[in-house]
């Protein structure tokens, strides 16, 4: 890499972090653009991407689908200065995406800053995943890794824990705890509890993510949170739904039921019509399109497919909804090929 | 009432419904001597081997009926009515307004042999002799485990169907818009994608002007946000595939996603995320390697033309239909759905030696 691109990288990197930070020196608005001119400028299968498209306003800027990290390495800094790699899980048979960093700097400051933002006490983390060097390319243990940096953790490998030890480590607790962990593992710790209570000292909270995609499970938000309850004694409201992907450097929150996910100000989300490509209008369904300023060795814009309902700032989301999928016998590719 | 008088109303019914095609009295007798030997099989005993033998039909059948095709749920009952068996339909919760249309239009002598209800109840189940299930694996494993051994378990499973072009792109590209818009893409027999011998991507592009026309005249259903999104979701990854300089080309409906059609030098069978999104590939060498993830699940290849010798090269692809490309929706009624036959697997014999 040419010191040039280095020193270009490094700047925007700089003014990224100061951003974070709370420095307003710089808008939004003329970060994303500089962002995103210098990845036209550096990364280009995204370049080839955009074609000759005029962007004057970050709503403008191209969005690439969540697939195309499956299809060619976006990144803005040649592939032996890579210094992380995350894969997506590929689920869907086309194999897995990947999203490569030439360091994880400002993803980790995204990380740290966006959580501090929710007020939550430093507490001692029971983590149910895989740890960092066990799952070095998994973003989620990255995350959770990450979040050592705010109390003291301990990991418990999904599929594989002793659900014994993590019940008498609980319950050993006289002081408020932090549980983080994929919604299936907390489902599948909660079966396996049985109807044994755990009671959690109060002023304790759960942090859970990610959806059931492959695990033949559905269970609703309410009935999740409910079985929380159940098995924890946690109501609601000490409940925290992250909303990351691997594509994306920064996470969005939302606490308890019925409140809309909000990112920090880093990033900003639009919920598109699939129809027309253009905004949804107010309070119609559409899917969510991601503007990430920590993506800035990748790209800022993504295309998920995660359905939304845009709520202020931030956004209801509904996921993909399995009840809207074509019925009957004809039957859609991930469907088929998956049994 | 006699197979022959059941027939003669089927027929005039059947009439007012096109989407059934043109069915003649002497169609569902040729159905009925194809699949039992006899045109009154099921009336009389008739001569088999050195005695006689006659059809008795299931007293009552249950047909459990999925949403995609209308198509599908009018042909298992027009065959429970010609058995002359009592018919227990259940439709999905969407409703099912062609059969409740065509039910409606039966003589009373048939009409009042017809339930039609999308709540299941369990005097239903018990009081069948026969279940007809449409549906999902899980729609299928789940009405079988409610099965007794002493009823008959016809099922019919998701399947998939394609096309294939030998030539004559121009007399080709109609025939597969047709073949790929109707009912949406929703059935079974829809074609998911087209595998041509030579030149793939411009008749790619025929294909999508053809699509552009019958959109023009038979507009796409509305679709839900969820199916919405997963077509912008295709024709994204098509045009960063083909950013990046992949043989991949899209062509796409403006400002909506009424239809889609995608060029791809690939060979692999892909699925479609369906409601008028379809692939054109290039026919490979060996087809059957191609169709390999899907095998289990094929049911018909439309072709174009059709010689003996294309119907000989696809015969042993898996399939189970081979019909000319723009009729994959409109199967005969003497058609093996699924491979099987249509009367056959419902009724029982009753031997008589003299």
């Amino acid at each position: 890499m040419s010191g040039r691109v280095l020193a270009a990288e490094i700047e925007l990197e700089t003014a990224v972090l100061a951003f974070m930070a709370g420095d307003r020196t710089a808008s939004f608005e003329e970060l994303a653009l500089r962002v995103f001119r210098f990845q036209q400028e550096h990364n280009a299968p995204y370049a080839a991407f955009c074609g000759s498209a005029s962007v004057g306003h970050w709503r403008d800027i191209p969005a690439v689908p969540q697939s195309a990290f499956k299809h060619a390495a976006l990144r803005c800094f040649p592939a032996e200065e890579t210094a992380k790699t995350f894969r997506t899980s590929g689920t869907t048979g086309e194999g897995f995406g990947e999203h490569h960093y030439r360091s994880t700097r400002l993803y980790d400051a995204a990380v740290l800053t966006g959580w501090d933002a929710l007020g939550l006490p430093l507490l001692r983390q029971f983590v149910l995943a895989a740890t960092p060097g066990e799952a070095p390319h998994s973003s989620l243990s990255h995350m959770f890794g990450t979040l050592g940096a705010r109390g003291a953790q301990k990991y418990y490998a999904p599929d594989a824990f002793d659900v014994a030890e993590l019940a008498a480590d609980l319950e050993e607790s006289r002081e408020p705890v932090a549980l983080l962990g994929t919604a299936l593992a907390f489902l599948a710790f909660f079966d396996r509890l049985g109807v044994r209570k755990l009671n959690l000292p109060d002023g304790s909270f759960a942090m859970e993510t990610g959806g059931y995609k492959g695990s033949g499970r559905d269970i609703t938000k309410a009935a999740l949170y409910a079985r929380f309850g159940d098995s924890l004694g946690l109501p609601p409201e000490s409940i925290i739904n992250e909303y990351g992907m691997t594509e994306m450097s920064s996470q969005f929150y939302t606490r308890g039921l019925g409140a809309p996910h909000a990112g920090p100000p880093w990033v900003r989300a639009l919920v598109i019509d699939p129809e027309t490509g253009r905004d949804a209008v107010p309070g119609a369904v559409g899917v969510l399109r991601i503007f990430d300023l920590a993506n800035l060795g990748s790209v800022i814009a993504i295309q998920t497919h995660d359905l939304a309902i845009a709520c202020g700032e931030g956004f209801e989301l509904l996921g993909r909804d399995p009840a809207a999928l074509p019925r009957g016998c004809s039957r859609a590719a991930d469907e088929l090929l998956s049994r | 009432m006699t197979t022959r008088e059941i027939a003669t109303h089927l027929a005039r019914t059947s009439r007012a419904f096109p989407l059934l095609g043109e069915i003649t009295r002497e169609d569902l007798l040729t159905l009925v001597t194809t699949d039992l030997g006899h045109p009154d099989s099921l009336d009389d005993f008739q001569p088999c081997g050195t005695h006689r033998a006659r059809a008795i039909a299931p007293r009552t059948i249950l047909h459990v009926i999925s949403g995609n095709t209308p198509h599908a749920g009018l042909q298992t009952l027009l065959r429970g009515l010609l058995l002359g068996s009592h018919n227990l339909c259940k439709i999905p919760r969407t409703g099912a307004p062609e059969l409740n249309a065509f039910a409606a239009a039966l003589p009373p002598v048939l009409a009042n042999r017809v339930e039609i209800s999308s709540d299941l109840n369990d005097e239903w189940l018990t009081h069948a002799d026969a279940l007809v299930v449409f549906g999902d694996d899980d729609t299928i494993a789940h009405f079988r485990a409610l099965t007794r051994p002493d009823q008959i378990f016809v099922a019919h499973g998701h399947r998939v169907s394609f096309g294939v072009i030998f030539g004559d792109h121009a007399g080709a590209a109609p025939a597969a818009a047709r073949d790929a818009s109707l009912f949406d893409q929703q059935g079974c027999l829809s074609p998911h994608l087209f595998y041509v011998a030579r030149d793939a991507r411009s008749f790619a592009a025929r294909l999508a002007h053809e699509m552009e026309a019958f959109e023009k005249h038979s507009p796409r259903g509305k679709l839900g946000p969820s199916e919405s999104a997963a077509i912008a979701e295709v024709r994204a990854t098509a045009a960063f595939r083909a950013a990046q300089g992949e043989e991949v080309a899209l062509w796409q409906s403006r400002d909506s996603t009424a239809w889609t059609v995608i060029f791809q030098n690939s060979t692999a069978f892909i699925p479609s995320c369906l409601n008028r999104v379809i692939r054109v590939l290039p026919l490979p060498d060996d087809l059957p390697a191609a169709l390999a993830p899907v095998r289990l699940h094929l049911s018909t290849v439309g072709i174009w033309p059709v010689t003996d010798e294309i119907v000989a090269r696809l015969a042993d692809t898996g399939v189970s239909r081979i019909c000319p490309l723009g009729n994959m929706q409109n199967p005969p009624l003497t058609w093996h759905a699924d491979g099987q036959r249509a009367l056959a697997p419902l009724v029982r014999w009753l031997d008589w030696e003299s």
